[in-house]
C-alpha cells in the first residue's frame, strides 16, 4: 500500500476501555498475622491523578484486599467483592472466612474471562485455623496460596527482593543454622518500607504516600506496633482479629 | 376441624377471613398420613431412621428410598408424599454444590435448609410467560441433618416454609408418641450408638410390623465420615442390640 | 427446575434458555429488542468538543474555570458555550470532550435532581452523591463500550465538607485539592500544585481565584484549542455561583522579540 495515501482509506478506530493506572502493592503472611500494603499514588502516563488513592481496602476483620491495575475496575471490582460479602453475611449470618473469599474473587473474575477486569488482586488475612495468609490473583482469577508476593508498576524490582528476604533465595544459612519459616512482625514491616521507598527511588509510577495494612490472629499480642508513628485500628471489635493501618510519607517526585 | 370448610380452601393462596391457608394447612396433615421419620442430636452427630412400610411380600424393601444425601456432610429423612420431596432435595443438592463451588467451603446445615424451604411457598398461579409454578403445596415434611462449624444440627421442615432446628424430632404417622418417647429418653450427652439404639425404639413402638432390618432403615452423620446410610449388616447388628 | 432464587418470579426468556438447564447464575434478559442494533453506530471519537477544565479547592469552598469555545476540530465552532453547570444547591460540574455528550449528561442530572426533589424524603443530592452517580453512569457506559467521552469535574460543598474529583470516560476517577482535565493536566496542574498544594485551607477566593486567573491565561497562550473567554464557578457555604464570562487580559508584545521562528528578514 502507498504510504501517501493511508489518510484517504477509512481508519478503524477501536475505543479502548482500558488504562493502567500505575502503582504497587504487596503482602507478606506471618505465622500469625499477615501484612497488606500498596503505595497510594496513582498515574496516567507521565501524570500524576492524584497523591492519594487508596489500593488497599479493609473487607472484613481478617480480611483485607489489595487491587492493582486499570483503577475503574479495581474500584468497581471492590465494591462487588464488599456488596457479595454483606450478602454472605445476611445469608449465613457469619462473616465470610478467608479461603472463601478467595474463591469468590475467583468465581468474580473468571464471570468476566471475557472482558477482564484489568486488575491484580492480592488478598490477605488471617485464616480460619489463626494463620497468617496471603492468596494472589491474575487478572482472569488463576490463584494460589503464598507467603509473599508483589504485584503492579515495580513488581519486578520488588518480587525479587522480596524472595531474597523472604523465602532466602541464593542465602546459604550460616553452617549449623536454618533460615527461618516466618519472620516476626517488626522485620516484616521493616522489609514492606524498604520495598516501597526502594520501589519509589527506582520507578516513577511509585511514591506519594504508603498505607500498610495489619491484621492480627486473635489473641496475638501488639508487639512491635505500640507506638508506631501514623498508626490507626480498623477493627470493629477487640476480642477477635484486629486489623491495623499505618499511613507513612513516600517521596513525591 | 373441617366443620369450617368453606370457599377458602380452594385456592391455594387464598387466605380465609380467620387468616389461615387452608392448603397449606392440609398439607401439613398430609404428613401424619405419612410413614415414620425419626431424628436425634447429640454431640457425636445424628441420626435419622425411618419406617419403611413393606405393604408386599413382592415389594423389594431396598427399593423404598426415605433416606437421601444432600451433601457429605448433609443428609435428608422424610416423611409424606416422598415424590415431592425429590425436587427439594435437588434444589438442596444443587444449592450445596454452588456454594463449595464459589465459596470452597461446605454450606452450613441451616443455610441448605433455608433454601429448600425459599421453596416451600412457590406454589400457585404463574403469570403469563413466567416460569411455570407448582400448583399445590409440598406434602411432605423433611428431617435435615448434618454437621457444620457449629456442630451436629437436626433441622425440620415443614409445607409451610418453616424450619426449626431439633434436638431430636419424629414426623410422620406415629410422630405423636414417637415424639413424648424422645422427650422421655433424649438426653444431653447421648452418644451415637445409644442415639442408634432410641431411634430404633422409637421406631419399634410405633411401627405396627415387627422392626427388623428390612423394614426400617438408619442414616448417620458424623465429624470423621459424614453421611452415611448405615448397610444391613451394621443395621442388623443394632437390631440385635436393641 | 431453576435452581437461582434471583430468578424466580421473573419472566423466562426463551432464546436464551429455553429449559431452564444453565449452569451459571445468568439472570435471564428480557430487556427489549432493537431491531436495528446492527446499524446503530457508538461514539468512536468526539465531534465538537470543549478543552480544558481547572479545579481547586480554597478555604471556603471549591473554585472552577472553563473557557467557553466548543471547537470542531481546529475550527474554533463556538464561542458562548457554557462549559460550567450548576447541579442541585452544592455542586458544580465543568467538562471537557465532547459538547453533546456533555448537554446528555446535564439531562440525566437534571432528571436526578428533578426525582429527588419530587420525592421529598429530607435528602439532597450534594457533590458527593453527583460524582459517585456520574461515576457509575460513565462506567456502566465504558463496559459498554459505548462511552460518553468527556473528562468531567465536579466540585462542591456541603455540611460543611468541601468535596472536588474527577471522572472521565473510562470511569476513572480520583480526587485532589487541585484538579486539571485535557491539556491543564499537562501546562496548569503543576502551576496549581505549586501554588496550593498544602494551603488548600488557607487560601482565600481572590488568590484562588487569581491562581486560576493565570493558569488560565498560560492555557490560552499554549493551547491552540482554547479561548480567551471564560467563567469561573464559585462554590461556597452561600450557595453556587457562576460568573459571566470574562475576557483575559493578554500581552503579546514578546512576541517581537522571538528569533528563530517563521520568515525573518534578520
Amino acid at each position: 500500500m502507498n504510504p501517501m495515501n493511508t489518510a484517504s482509506h477509512p481508519q478503524q478506530r477501536q475505543f479502548n476501555p482500558y488504562t493502567e493506572n500505575g502503582g504497587t502493592i504487596l503482602a507478606i503472611a506471618g505465622l500469625d498475622f499477615s501484612v497488606i500494603a500498596g503505595d497510594t499514588r496513582q498515574s496516567e502516563g507521565y501524570n500524576i491523578q492524584t497523591r492519594y488513592a487508596p489500593k488497599v481496602f479493609r473487607l472484613t476483620d481478617r480480611a483485607v484486599l489489595a487491587v492493582n491495575g486499570f483503577a475503574a475496575d479495581g474500584n468497581m471490582f471492590v465494591k462487588k467483592v464488599k456488596q457479595r460479602l454483606e450478602w454472605y453475611r445476611h445469608a449465613h449470618a457469619k462473616d465470610m472466612p478467608l479461603h472463601a473469599i478467595a474463591r469468590l474473587i475467583q468465581t468474580m473474575l473468571y464471570a468476566r474471562r471475557f472482558f477482564p477486569y484489568y486488575v491484580y488482586n492480592i488478598l490477605g488475612g488471617i485464616e480460619d485455623d489463626g494463620s497468617g495468609a496471603v492468596y494472589s490473583f491474575d487478572p482472569v482469577g488463576s490463584y494460589e496460596r503464598e507467603t509473599c508476593r508483589a504485584a503492579g508498576a515495580a513488581q519486578s524490582l520488588v518480587q525479587p527482593f522480596l524472595d531474597n528476604q523472604i523465602y532466602f533465595k541464593n542465602q546459604q544459612p550460616a553452617l549449623g543454622t536454618s533460615h527461618p519459616a516466618h519472620l516476626p512482625l517488626p522485620q516484616v514491616l521493616r522489609l514492606v518500607i524498604d520495598s516501597f521507598t526502594g520501589a519509589t527511588e527506582r520507578h516513577i509510577e511509585v511514591g506519594d504516600g504508603l498505607e500498610m495494612f495489619v491484621v492480627l490472629a486473635k489473641g496475638h499480642d501488639l508487639a512491635g506496633l505500640e507506638g508506631i508513628a501514623g498508626l490507626q485500628e480498623m477493627s470493629t471489635k477487640s476480642d477477635g482479629e484486629r486489623i491495623f493501618v499505618i499511613r507513612r510519607e513516600l517521596k513525591k517526585d | 376441624m373441617f366443620l369450617t370448610r368453606s370457599e377458602y380452601d380452594r385456592g391455594v393462596n387464598t387466605f380465609s377471613p380467620e387468616g389461615r391457608l387452608f392448603q397449606v394447612e392440609y398439607a401439613i396433615e398430609a404428613i401424619k398420613l405419612g410413614s415414620t421419620t425419626v431424628g436425634v442430636r447429640t454431640p457425636e452427630g445424628v441420626v435419622l431412621g425411618v419406617e419403611k412400610r413393606v405393604q408386599s411380600p413382592l415389594l423389594e424393601s431396598a427399593s423404598i428410598e426415605k433416606i437421601m444425601e444432600i451433601d457429605t456432610h448433609l443428609g435428608c429423612a422424610m416423611s409424606g408424599l416422598t415424590a415431592d420431596a425429590r425436587t427439594m432435595i435437588d434444589h438442596a443438592r444443587v444449592t450445596a454444590q454452588n456454594h463449595s463451588f464459589t465459596y470452597n467451603e461446605q454450606i452450613k446445615v441451616e443455610s441448605a435448609t433455608q433454601a429448600v424451604c425459599d421453596l416451600a411457598l412457590r406454589f400457585g398461579e404463574s403469570v403469563h410467560e413466567e416460569e411455570a409454578m407448582m400448583s399445590r403445596p409440598f406434602g411432605v415434611a423433611l428431617l435435615i441433618a448434618g454437621i457444620d462449624e457449629l456442630g451436629p444440627q437436626l433441622f425440620h421442615t415443614d409445607p409451610s416454609g418453616t424450619f426449626m432446628r431439633y434436638e431430636a424430632k419424629a414426623i410422620g404417622s406415629g410422630s405423636e408418641a414417637a415424639q413424648s418417647e424422645l422427650q422421655d429418653k433424649w438426653h444431653k450427652q447421648m452418644t451415637l450408638r445409644e442415639a442408634e439404639i432410641l431411634t430404633l425404639r422409637v421406631l419399634k413402638q410405633v411401627m405396627e410390623e415387627k422392626l427388623d432390618h428390612h423394614n426400617v432403615q438408619l442414616a448417620q452423620v458424623t465429624p470423621g465420615k459424614g453421611f452415611e446410610i448405615l448397610d444391613e449388616v451394621k443395621l442388623k447388628e443394632l437390631v440385635d442390640d436393641m | 427446575m431453576d435452581h437461582f432464587p434471583g430468578n424466580w418470579g421473573r419472566l423466562r426468556n426463551d432464546d436464551y434458555d429455553a429449559y431452564g438447564t444453565f449452569p451459571i447464575p445468568h439472570r435471564p434478559s428480557n430487556a427489549p429488542k432493537d431491531t436495528f442494533s446492527e446499524g446503530v453506530q457508538r461514539t468512536q471519537q468526539p465531534i465538537v468538543t470543549g478543552t480544558s477544565v481547572l479545579a481547586i479547592k480554597f478555604k471556603d469552598g471549591i473554585l472552577m474555570a472553563a473557557d467557553n469555545l466548543a471547537s470542531y476540530g481546529s475550527l474554533a465552532r463556538f464561542k458562548d458555550v457554557q462549559r460550567l453547570r450548576p447541579v442541585g444547591d452544592y455542586t458544580v460540574i465543568g467538562a471537557g470532550g465532547d459538547m453533546s455528550d456533555f448537554q446528555y449528561i446535564q439531562s440525566l442530572l437534571d432528571d436526578l435532581v428533578v426525582e429527588e426533589f419530587t420525592s421529598q424524603d429530607g435528602h439532597n443530592l450534594g457533590p458527593k452523591e453527583i460524582h459517585e452517580y456520574l461515576s457509575q453512569v460513565m462506567y456502566g457506559r465504558r463496559t459498554k463500550i459505548n462511552p460518553l467521552w468527556n473528562s468531567i469535574l465536579v466540585g462542591g460543598l456541603k455540611d460543611g465538607q468541601r468535596f472536588l474529583a474527577y471522572v472521565d470516560l473510562l470511569g476513572t476517577t480520583y480526587s485532589a485539592d487541585t484538579l486539571a482535565t485535557g491539556y491543564g493536566a499537562y501546562i496548569a496542574q503543576p502551576l496549581l500544585r505549586r501554588a496550593v498544594e498544602g494551603r488548600a485551607d488557607t487560601l482565600t477566593e481572590e488568590e484562588a481565584a487569581k491562581i486560576l486567573e493565570d493558569c488560565m491565561r498560560v492555557l490560552f497562550y499554549r493551547d491552540a484549542r482554547s479561548l480567551n473567554k471564560y467563567q469561573i464557578a464559585t462554590i461556597t457555604a452561600s450557595g453556587v455561583s457562576i460568573s459571566d464570562s470574562k475576557a483575559l487580559e493578554t500581552s503579546w508584545e514578546f512576541a517581537e522579540g522571538i528569533r528563530g521562528y517563521g520568515a525573518q528578514t534578520q
